[in-house]
């Protein structure tokens, strides 16, 4: 099983300017303690938006690689946008889905993946072609290693364990946002 | 000849360099998207559900790109919760073109509430809320509105009414 800061960690690590966006919740929490940097966005909430909005970023900014953490139980409620982004389809996007089966911050009560569904199966139905599942630390970095290097999109749904994040990022969505559009260098002028 | 309302539009999104578009279809933003796609200034995402177009053009934002979203009545009630948790508290100028069901000459008693509710909604919301109504009216109406939604960063919505646009046949 991955531990997912273990797993953020490597990916803060690997990273030198490219955009993450993190999802709310633990993917968000983690992300933050793995290190802070102007390049991260984190979601408060707006449940399943991450996959969108790392669409469209990637779409912005095609000479760059972008990479989305996700939840399952965040996926899960914004399923269409697999489609989306499978018919699209650029080359520039990451998107790692830590897998834990459950909505961890409301209890841990089960999502469907503690059941019958499959995200990278789900994946490959929306239409992703490079759909990687893992489930031990070296198998995701990996994964990851080769989707940074080769033209994507990339889908690497990561089985994680429960552990619950401590750290707590900044909680000014206008801090974030212009902190990162900056670091971007992405100001609307 | 006379400019039709659609090519208004047209004119003002690349006035205000808004270079994609992201839409869930419906007969009236059909109208903006047949102009739309003749014109390679233009890139076009279809979605799945409306409110993936929140997520999406605030990336394209926080990129450095400009995004609009073009959805029926219906996808507001499906993108709500977008616009209250990431649009608004991360101030994304949103441009948002809605074909406005439920109101004049509607055939569909389906579509009423919904769209009965629309301005109520956005204004609960404080999205500033325009209506197109007349053709004359166009230029400066989605002028302003786009000026607005990157001034003060926010969403901003465009009603296309009945009136201007049509509505079905159908009784």
């Amino acid at each position: 099983m991955i531990n997912r800061l273990r797993a953020t960690r490597f990916i803060v690590a690997q990273v030198h300017d490219e955009p993450i966006i993190a999802s709310l919740g633990n993917p968000k929490f983690d992300l933050f303690a793995a290190g802070d940097r102007p390049q991260n966005f984190y979601m408060w909430n707006s449940m399943g938006m991450a996959a969108s909005m790392g669409l469209g970023l990637a779409m912005a900014r095609p000479a760059q690689k972008v990479i989305v953490l996700d939840g399952d139980g965040a996926l899960l409620m914004n399923l269409n946008a697999l489609t989306t982004a499978a018919a699209r389809a650029p080359q520039n996007l990451i998107h790692v889905i830590w897998d834990n089966r459950q909505f961890a911050l409301t209890g841990g009560q089960p999502t469907h993946t503690a059941f019958r569904a499959d995200l990278a199966q789900l994946a490959r139905g929306a239409g992703f072609e490079r759909v990687v599942a893992v489930d031990t630390q070296e198998a995701f970095e990996q994964a990851f290693l080769q989707a940074m290097a080769t033209p994507g999109p990339w889908i690497i749904v990561a089985r994680v364990d429960d552990q619950q994040a401590t750290a707590r990022p900044p909680k000014s969505p206008t801090y974030i946002k212009h902190r990162f559009m900056q670091s971007l260098g992405a100001y609307d002028t | 000849m006379e400019t039709a309302w659609p090519q208004h539009i047209i004119a003002q999104l690349k006035a205000y360099r808004i270079r994609f578009l992201s839409y869930v279809p419906d007969a009236i933003g059909e109208q903006i998207l047949r102009l739309a796609r003749q014109d390679p200034f233009f890139d076009i995402l279809p979605l799945a559900r409306e409110e993936e177009g929140v997520g999406v053009v605030a990336g394209q934002y926080m990129g450095g790109a400009r995004g609009a979203l073009l959805m029926p009545t219906a996808g507001v009630g499906n993108a709500l919760n977008a616009l209250a948790s990431l649009a608004i508290p991360y101030q994304v100028p949103l441009p948002m073109f809605i074909g406005w069901r439920g109101e004049l000459g509607e055939f569909n008693a389906a579509q009423v509430p919904l769209g009965q509710a629309l301005p109520a909604l956005f204004a609960a919301l404080h999205i500033p809320t325009f209506v197109l109504r007349y053709a004359p009216e166009v230029p400066t109406v989605v002028a302003g509105a786009l000026k607005l939604a990157y001034s003060a960063e926010q969403p901003v919505a465009v009603l296309i009414s009945t009136q201007l646009a049509g509505w079905k046949d159908e009784r």
